[in-house]
């Protein structure tokens, strides 16, 4: 079974375009936090979400890429792009049926469908656009990827909800792992809509101004949006073509709350086990693991079953943590691989982002939490938490390369 | 040239379906015995949800008797049909018995799920976008908005069923049902669960319906372009060494998986479908069998009523399978001529239509010969962008 690389990463955040820009932004602590311009958000009780702000397609892909693509998809793919860019990976090397393109997501081309449906509901049939209608589909953001670097291999959509990118690398991984594949291209993508806005305001979970993970006076989330890529190789791959990788993915650990569609688990079941299963399955202990990039949505329910869950692996260990979403809001299917752009960052250059707006300790997240400032660490292994709608967990091991066992994600 | 990787062998142990020819596995069998009525009845009224004739539906299909009475007020068809495949599945499977998990079986923690879907949230976004664009956005029903993620369904499900291993949601257009197949094999391979509940769900939906009728591709008055089907099917797979330890009867085994994507020559188009990945998917499928063109008896296809489609599926099996046995055609029918076009479920119900005819029922191929009780299979889908899957199957 083949170890597998991170060799680039690429995002395309609320906090800026590229690693470079990502990366200082959340070292500087900056919240990305602004009143809705997206769509007309009113009427809606809440009306502030991280949105991401001059992101043009055609800064990026080509002119037939951003015809063909919907904003979802055209995040994905620049944000590809950086990573291929980053992996210093040719044209020549990345095209063929060796590469797969894997790619998570909650709602995919959400505004194509909003603006189908917008038209149809109004005004009928024959108004809406017959061009405009296959642009919609989840299926779509994976063969975008494809189309702009010649891939040839498996394109895969794994609509994993809130946990999606995690889904997506890790099963990435496993097709290189098991030979399927030598290189794949894989993160996730999501987009801010209206009416999914609209649903999480209806559920209570939105705050009315900031997101205050584990803090005491927390008051909910705020929806976020982007695109978190990687370029990862097989170590024959960055062998043969000489390629410095930035992380080393060990094992991921899945499981299913079968508990309620959107709640956690009150003991966090589900979420104890795949954090147990991931560390298994890397090879690790919990004592390993220096840092968790937290899941930290800011909902009540989320923070403080996440915060026992940690107590009940790390015992006195006590990890360093941090929720990122405090600071570029909660990006749905998108989230874990974005947040997994923050984590390779972290392995390397030893920056912990801060949790920001954080006041008032709680004492059912009693947790080692990077509070407001960055902080330097010798991080060299992480794990990157996931939650999501349908009950679903998903927790990722990065490390340093050559930090992790030589069996590590065979299980 | 690809790393050579170790065979595959899971075992299908049972099979669970809502579909237009019933709701059990048996239903199921009986109905294909005589294609040309099944097909009738599958297309036998007009529509429930589109009022008008040309889809084949779950017609009469009663929750309550599958759900109980009650808990699913908030579930979508969809939801509903899922719940009650992945039911029939794991009884028929021999892991659940009258609602309880049966001992020796997988138990609820060893149980996951990989399920395929195209379409399946549209029904539910477009429920609560109506209620935005008509009325106001704070009048949407929180409880039918988790609905609108494309997970939720096959969340209910493990809800429902006590699931707790992986739960996997797969989009790929047409094909993703048969993608299912890998994902659990890759989650068997890496000891996250010992049975996986394997298929997916599609529901005839209005916006769905709308826009095939929009863009022109549902079936005319010249025979050509798609009929839409529905309905959902699992079957429950798990590694054959496991099967056989359990004493599990085994409907079938799969033996190999492939897939591939080529886009279209232009820039310019979306909408395509390739010889080439279908091809590939084939050949990537019989090589991880370890078997030749010759040793598959027939192909469960996908055409579905898309001219270029189902000829660039013809074009593409005719490069593997041309010249096959020394005398021509290999034997292709399509599920999707009895029971509709199911988008991301089609490759599932593509595997109940292989069952069947491991039993017996006849192939009926659009072309090459009939064929009795095949014992290898190729299952193929075809997407509508470029990706094409394959996987065989051989009866234990």
């Amino acid at each position: 079974m083949s170890r597998v690389f991170i060799t680039g990463a690429g995002v395309v955040s609320a906090l800026g375009f590229g690693k470079k820009a990502f990366g200082e932004a959340l070292a500087a602590g900056t919240s990305a936090a602004s009143t809705v311009e997206l769509f007309d958000a009113s009427g809606l009780d809440r009306n502030i979400a991280c949105e991401v702000k001059g992101f043009r397609a055609r800064d990026f892909l080509t002119a037939g890429e951003a015809r063909r693509a919907g904003r979802c998809s055209a995040m994905a793919v620049a944000a590809a792009r950086m990573a291929v860019e980053d992996a210093g990976i040719t044209p020549e090397q990345l095209a063929g049926p060796r590469t797969a393109v894997v790619l998570g997501t909650t709602m995919g081309e959400a505004n194509v469908l909003g603006a189908l449906e917008s038209r149809w509901i109004h005004d009928g049939e024959a108004a809406v656009s017959e061009a405009m209608l296959p642009r919609y589909g989840t299926t779509l953001l994976p063969i975008h990827v494809a189309r702009a670097f010649g891939a040839r291999g498996m394109v895969k959509t794994l609509p994993a909800a809130c946990a999606a990118g995690n889904y997506a690398i890790g099963y990435a991984a496993d097709q290189i792992r098991s030979g399927r594949a030598d290189v794949a291209l894989t993160g996730a993508a999501e987009v801010i809509e209206k009416l999914q806005f609209a649903g999480f305001a209806r559920l209570g979970a939105i705050a009315p101004e900031r997101c205050q993970p584990f803090d005491a006076n927390r008051k909910g989330l705020l929806v976020g949006e982007g695109a978190g890529m990687f370029v990862l190789e097989s170590e024959e791959s960055v062998v043969r073509r000489g390629a410095t990788p930035l992380a080393e993915i060990g094992g991921y650990g899945l499981a299913c709350d079968a508990h309620h569609i959107t709640r956690p688990h009150p003991e966090g079941a589900g979420s104890r086990y795949a954090t147990l299963r991931a560390l298994r399955a890397s090879g690790v202990r919990a004592s390993d693991v220096d840092y968790v990039n937290a899941h930290g949505t800011a909902t009540p329910a989320n923070d403080e079953v996440e915060a026992r869950v940690f107590a009940d692996v790390f015992g006195t260990h006590r990890p360093l943590v941090t929720s990122i979403k405090s600071m570029l809001g909660h990006c749905m299917g998108a989230s874990s691989a974005i947040e997994a752009v923050s984590c390779v960052l972290t392995l390397e250059t030893g920056v912990i982002p801060p949790t920001i707006h954080y006041e008032t300790p709680d004492p059912e997240c009693d947790l080692n939490l990077v509070a407001n400032e960055a902080q330097r660490a010798e991080v060299s292994l992480l794990l990157n938490n996931s939650l999501a709608f349908g009950g679903y967990d998903a927790v990722l091991c990065l490390a340093k390369p050559g930090v992790l066992p030589a069996d590590t994600g065979a299980l | 040239m690809p790393t050579r990787r170790s065979g595959m062998r899971l075992a299908i142990t049972g099979l669970g379906l809502v579909s237009p020819l019933g709701v059990s596995r048996s239903e199921w069998n009986a109905s294909l015995v005589d294609p040309a009525t099944a097909r009738a009845r599958a297309f036998g009224a007009a529509s429930e949800v589109t009022g008008t004739t040309g889809s084949a539906e779950v017609w009469g299909f009663d929750p309550n008797s599958h759900l109980g009475p009650k808990g699913h007020r908030s579930f979508d068809r969809l939801t509903k049909y899922m719940i009650a495949a992945a039911k029939g599945a794991l009884e028929d499977a021999g892991i659940k018995r009258d609602g309880a998990f049966v001992e020796g079986a997988p138990p609820a923690t060893e149980i996951g799920i990989c399920s395929a879907t195209a379409y399946g949230s549209l029904d539910a976004i477009t429920e609560l976008n109506r209620v935005a664009e008509l009325e106001d956005p704070r009048y949407i029903n929180p409880t039918r908005f988790p609905n609108t993620v494309v997970n939720a369904a096959a969340g209910y499900v493990s809800i429902w069923e006590d699931l707790r291993a992986p739960n996997t949601t797969i989009v790929d257009g047409n094909c993703g049902a048969l993608d299912a197949v890998l994902v659990a094999s890759t989650h068997l391979a890496h000891q996250r669960g010992d049975a996986f509940l394997v298929g997916g769900g599609e529901v005839v939906s209005e916006p769905l319906h709308a826009a095939l009728s929009r863009l022109g591709v549902l079936r005319g008055e010249d025979g050509g372009g798609v009929e839409m089907g529905e309905g959902a099917c699992y079957a429950i797979v798990e590694r054959a060494e496991d099967a056989a330890l359990r004493g599990a009867r085994v409907l079938s085994e799969i033996i190999g998986y492939g897939t591939a994507f080529e886009p279209p020559a232009s820039e310019a188009v979306l909408v395509h479908a390739s010889p080439d990945a279908v091809a590939r998917a084939a050949i990537e499928a019989l090589d991880e069998a370890g078997i030749s063109p010759d040793e598959v008896d027939a192909v469960a296809g996908s055409a579905g009523g898309m001219a270029a489609i189902d000829a660039a599926e013809a074009e593409g099996l005719a490069r593997v399978f041309g010249g096959w046995r020394g005398r021509g055609d290999i034997p292709v029918a399509s599920p999707k001529a009895i029971i509709g076009e199911t988008f991301g479920a089609a490759g599932a119900f593509g595997m109940a239509a292989a069952l069947a005819w491991m039993e017996g029922a006849p192939v009926a191929p659009l072309r090459g010969d009939a064929v009795e009780r095949p014992r290898t299979i190729l299952v193929t889908t075809l997407g509508l962008y470029g990706n094409a899957s394959a996987i065989v199957m051989r009866r234990a």
